[in-house]
């Protein structure tokens, strides 16, 4: 048996699967300060759940932020490749993967094969990402997962005029002293964020199935207000954290299967699961 | 949207002449989409401050500001939906925001076939031609329209190239000036050409000679209209102008332009018969000295004047400078005085700079205007989106504290003793844009303008006897 | 070191310390007039004796003096370059030339020209159209610049210095030429950070001496047999200008190659050349007005169709694209570059009509920003590859 693992180094949170036919162990775990160096903890997590030692995988891709300095990765690939390949295997119907991520947001159209044909990033500001979401909900002295539930209790979302971070936290904490309810304005920073990702999704060109994924994917109101945004129906993967993660693994058993066709085994690295060097 | 856009209160003005101005640019947008229908004149999208009003108006073309169509969003705070849109084409959003929002709803029209949904004030008709200057001024001027060709391409353009001679303290412009005059001339006898084209008719320049006549006076009358402000109490601010600006920018050359002058001067001399300022108690008198405004922020100014700030001049908008003091050849070609008006505006000041070590054009008019408008401080407005008229502020505001110190004041000297220094004029920069609400924040703009107020407040009472 | 090294050895010298040579020269008493535009006619510049020189920003030094003197809404590329100014890292120049490129230079002249207080200070007022008239106001406008510098250097300028100065750049631009030359193989013989270095450096060099250096590079290049890089995807960038080797770094270090640019620092200013046999004014008005292809310039659509419009007015893109025979493009631009920035959906238009895949980039000028660009531009190596 081959198995394959990918592993995805976000940057709030790291992710491993495990693979042969079919996912045999998958992780999420904190990045923390140190992720670089700590992506050798996950990984020996999903070895012991999978109850395999590291030598019997044949081969691992990293992907997601900090995927460069993965020693005991046998190559790095970005995760807009990754996400559109573990979102293809999931929904062969797919043609948008919109990510939401802790400090970035991505859109991906994809073909049926699961291959990027073009893609958007958002890197650069805080309010395109699940950061946004988070620094209000710190303000409000709301738990961050509490905020999708708390959205769905507005019956007049609050407008949030103001797209910088700083100036929509300002905002609310003005809004709210007018007497605002919470759900409202909670629900107004759902709309705000959603309106960003959809405006950047809508550089490219958004096709059917849209599927999001990503710590975004688990807010119930941020998946609302997006699909109302974007005008359709959103799918979510059952575990939306991991499809970067697994598309890393699918694209190692693709190179390495198609090394195999042409009779070689692919060529791999000496690997120890040692922490990441540092300079 | 809409409810809240109906909620915000009509901005109050000073001056009945301000407030007919709101009514005014409604009927001349709604008269572009009556031409439209009609069909029997040209539509020719273009900007202002090009010197071609005369001709246009001459040959009875409908001109559409594009520039202002994109205010008008702004200021009714409804350029968003627009500025994405060019931002969904691919557009950066560091960009004009002008073009972008004119950009965003120009393909949005031309998708749809007809005007976007509620689109203000009835919308931007299309045109039959485009009049564009990259001039020497602004790089969006000449790469609007030709952006909006993607989705307009049987719609030509005619791109009139404006230069003037910066200035430089050690030459004379009038040196080259006489092949920059060739230059303009050969860009707008070749405008009008394109316009005998486009219309099949021709120009009659004995109508051209008298539209541009009145174009002079009507020069010569703002001058002497704005020159009322320098009255105490002021009896109109900036806020007020601008709205006024409405006729000298996008009338220029109708009797209906000299006529809103010759109404608002006489409004302004009964005001200050009767001692009336645009503020109860006028405590601080300040210059507009650069940028802009934030459209949809025009209300700053009367919380400006809440706090007993008056705006007696600005340069924003005062496009015009008196004809009897520009040091220009005579001629009777209309299109020859036309190239001389151009170039006697943009070098108006270069003479009294080069006489002042230090000085440059602009600031040597910020000097003459705080002087002559006994001016106690310099608000300027930075808006991300435009170089054209925010480039070089601060340095202007370094270079007039450096060399203009007109406030005296006592400080404590060697060994405790009281000395009488000058002090520089004290300034405000406000961060914004012209039409992209946001990059503006209301509590931010209203806590620099508090601290502005107490300032001046600060140095009114330390102001040596 | 054998002398086949010479060339990018030197290379790799002046564009470390830029400017040293520069420096040693003005120490002789030579004079150097700084430009930081392709537009600013170079040829007048060497014939009058002066030596023109390039300034370039550091994506690596903070932007500190520069802001308090001019606003954070100008091009972040230029916007270093001025602050590198001000804070004396070009202490040698004895006077600039500034064209009139675009409103961050137009509306920053004054700014420029006070603070850092040259003896020689002059402005090139290029005309924004295409025509007769404006062919006939630029010749006017060159014999005002020739008029200054003749006055800065107290001698006549004469037509056979011009055609000599007109003959040395050309010389330059075919051995530039030449150089782009080793990019045709695949992979190509020289790469993107080397080729970028080595412009870069000619640019701060008398022009007789960067045609000696390009000869050295040309025959160090010219002996390789084997390429320094792997086979990858043939990348041309797209942009403005991009005064340094940090993001052919970049591109080269995921495995592609760099092979072609329409870029300032590259193609844009080092391909088209002076007409020889037409008079020496009348041509230079001829290169700088037309021939240099600057979305600053507005070039007329006299077709009414924006297919045709693109065609005519990117063709230099589809050509370069062919001859380099590239597998996509980087349109690389700074944040508020008006020029650029309001042509970016019909360069992509044009793209896809020929069917090169484009990845757009928006930067600030800084090497932190620079490094945040290795996703996107893997992704899309990987999604072209």
């Amino acid at each position: 048996m081959e198995y394959y693992a990918g592993i995805d180094i976000g940057s709030t949170m790291t992710k491993a699967v495990i693979l042969a036919e079919e996912i045999v162990a998958s992780v999420i775990g904190p990045t923390g300060p140190e992720h670089r160096r700590l992506a050798n903890k996950v990984m020996e997590e999903a070895l012991r759940r999978a109850g395999l030692a590291l030598e019997s995988i044949t081969y691992i891709i990293s992907t997601g932020y900090g995927r460069i300095n993965v020693p005991f990765a046998d190559k790095q690939v970005t995760e807009i490749s990754c996400h559109a390949r573990g979102v293809g295997s999931l929904f062969p119907q797919a043609r948008t993967v919109i990510d939401i991520g802790g400090q970035d947001s991505k859109a991906i159209t994809i073909d049926a094969n699961g291959r990027p044909t073009n893609f958007i990033m958002n890197d650069k500001c805080a309010a395109g990402s699940g950061r946004f979401i988070e620094v209000i909900a710190d303000s409000l002295g709301v738990k961050l997962e509490e905020m999708g539930d708390i959205s769905l209790r507005s019956t007049h979302p609050a407008k949030i005029s103001n797209i910088c971070t700083i100036w929509a936290q300002q905002e609310v904490a003005a809004r709210l002293a007018e007497g605002v309810p919470v759900p409202d304005l909670v629900a107004g920073i759902h709309e705000a964020l959603a309106d960003r990702v959809a405006r950047m999704a809508k550089r490219l060109k958004v096709e059917k199935e849209v599927v999001l994924t990503g710590g975004g994917a688990k807010n119930k109101g941020l998946l609302k207000a997006l699909s109302e945004q974007l005008g359709c129906e959103i799918l979510v993967p059952p575990e939306p954290l991991i499809t970067g993660a697994l598309g890393a693994a699918l694209l190692g058993k693709d190179i390495v299967q198609k090394a195999l066709k042409s009779g070689k085994r692919p060529e791999t690295k000496k690997r120890t699961l040692e922490e990441a060097k540092l300079h | 949207m809409a409810e809240e856009q109906k909620k915000r209160k009509k901005r109050k003005t000073a001056t009945k002449a301000a407030a007919s101005i709101g009514p005014m640019v409604k009927e001349s947008i709604t008269s572009t989409i009556r031409a439209r229908e009609e069909g029997k004149q040209k539509i020719a999208y273009t900007f202002i401050v090009c010197q071609h009003d005369e001709i246009l108006r001459a040959m009875d073309i409908v001109p559409v500001w594009t520039e202002n169509y994109s205010g008008i969003c702004g200021a009714k705070r409804d350029a968003e939906r627009f500025l994405q849109r060019a931002e969904s084409l691919g557009f950066s959003r560091s960009l004009c925001t002008y073009a972008l929002c004119g950009l965003g709803f120009d393909q949005w029209r031309e998708e749809l076939g007809e005007m976007p949904p509620d689109a203000p004030w009835g919308g931007q008709v299309r045109p039959d031609f485009m009049i564009s200057s990259g001039q020497i001024l602004c790089d969006p001027r000449s790469k609007w329209y030709q952006a909006a060709q993607q989705f307009m391409p049987d719609v030509p353009i005619y791109n009139i190239d404006l230069p003037y001679p910066l200035f430089d303290p050690k030459r004379d412009h009038r040196e080259v000036w006489g092949y920059y005059h060739r230059y303009i001339v050969k860009e707008l006898r070749g405008l009008v050409s394109f316009l005998e084209e486009q219309t099949g008719k021709k120009m009659d320049y004995d109508r051209l000679r008298e539209l541009v006549d009145l174009g002079d006076r009507t020069w010569n009358l703002i001058h002497e209209t704005y020159e009322l402000r320098r009255a105490v109490p002021c009896p109109m601010g900036t806020g007020d102008a601008m709205n006024t600006m409405v006729p000298m920018c996008f009338m220029m050359g109708t009797q209906e332009a000299y006529d809103f002058y010759l109404d608002l001067n006489k409004e302004l001399k009964e005001k200050i018969a009767r001692g009336e300022g645009e503020v109860e108690e006028e405590k601080y008198r300040l210059l507009w000295g650069g940028g802009l405004p934030a459209w949809y922020a025009l209300n700053d100014f009367n919380y400006f004047n809440s706090k007993g700030a008056s705006f007696p001049a600005e340069t924003t908008y005062r496009m015009v400078v008196p004809l009897y003091e520009m040091d220009i050849p005579e001629t009777n070609d209309p299109i020859e005085h036309l190239a001389w008006r151009w170039l006697g505006y943009w070098t108006f000041w270069y003479e009294k700079a080069r006489k002042r070590p230090g000085s440059e054009p602009d600031v040597e008019r910020l000097i003459q205007y705080i002087e002559d408008y006994k001016i106690d401080g310099v608000v300027m407005h930075e808006a991300f989106s435009c170089r054209t008229w925010h480039v070089g502020l601060i340095w202007q505001l370094h270079q007039l504290a450096k060399i203009y110190k007109p406030i005296p004041v006592l400080v404590l000297g060697k060994e405790g003793k009281k000395e009488k220094k000058q002090r520089e004029l004290p300034s405000l920069v406000l961060e914004s844009d012209i039409i992209d609400i946001t990059s503006y924040s209301e509590v931010d703009t209203r806590n620099k303008i508090d601290a502005f107020i107490e300032t001046l407040e600060s140095l009114r009472r330390a102001r040596a006897a | 070191m054998n002398k086949q090294s010479k060339g990018m050895a030197k290379v790799e010298r002046y564009y470390e310390n830029y400017g040293s040579r520069a420096r040693e020269l003005s120490a002789e008493g030579k004079k150097v007039i700084g430009y930081v535009c392709s537009f600013a006619p170079l040829e007048m510049i060497t014939a009058s004796g002066c030596i023109p020189f390039r300034l370039r920003g550091d994506i690596h030094e903070p932007i500190t003096k520069g802001d308090t003197l001019l606003e954070t809404i100008v091009c972040p590329y230029y916007r270093s370059c001025f602050d590198l100014a001000v804070k004396h890292r070009y202490e040698f120049l004895s006077g600039m030339v500034i064209p009139h490129a675009c409103d961050s230079m137009v509306r920053s002249f004054s700014v420029w020209s006070y603070s850092l207080n040259l003896p020689y200070f002059q402005f090139v007022n290029t005309p924004s159209v295409v025509k007769d008239s404006s062919f006939e106001f630029f010749n006017e406008e060159l014999k005002t610049y020739k008029k200054s510098l003749e006055e800065f250097v107290g001698k006549k300028i004469t037509d056979d210095d011009l055609a000599g100065a007109i003959q040395l750049h050309n010389e330059n631009r075919n051995k530039a030429r030449a150089v782009y030359e080793f990019r045709k193989p695949d992979p190509p013989l020289i790469t993107g950070q080397e080729l970028a270095k080595t412009l870069l450096a000619c640019s701060s060099l008398p022009i007789e001496e960067s045609n000696r250096l390009l000869d050295e590079v040309l025959e160090e290049v010219g002996q390789r047999k084997k390429s320094p890089l792997g086979k990858g995807p043939r990348i041309l960038i797209d942009g403005a200008c991009i005064d340094n080797a940090e993001l052919a770094g970049l591109v080269e270090d995921l495995g592609a190659s760099v092979v072609a640019d329409t870029i300032c620092n590259g193609s844009r200013d080092y391909w088209p050349k002076v007409d020889e046999k037409k008079p020496p004014i009348e041509a230079l008005a001829d290169r700088y007005l037309d021939k240099l292809n600057c979305p600053k310039t507005y070039r007329e659509n006299k077709t009414g169709n924006f297919e045709e419009d693109i065609k005519a007015r990117f063709a230099d893109i589809g050509f370069t694209a062919k001859e380099f025979q590239v597998d996509g493009a980087i349109i690389y631009l700074y944040r508020y570059c008006d020029p650029f920035g309001f042509e970016v959906p019909a360069r992509k238009a044009y793209y896809e009509l020929i069917h090169v895949p484009l990845l757009h980039l928006e930067d600030l000028y800084s090497a932190g920003t620079i490094g945040q660009l290795r996703t996107r531009i893997q992704a899309f190596l990987e999604m072209i590859g």
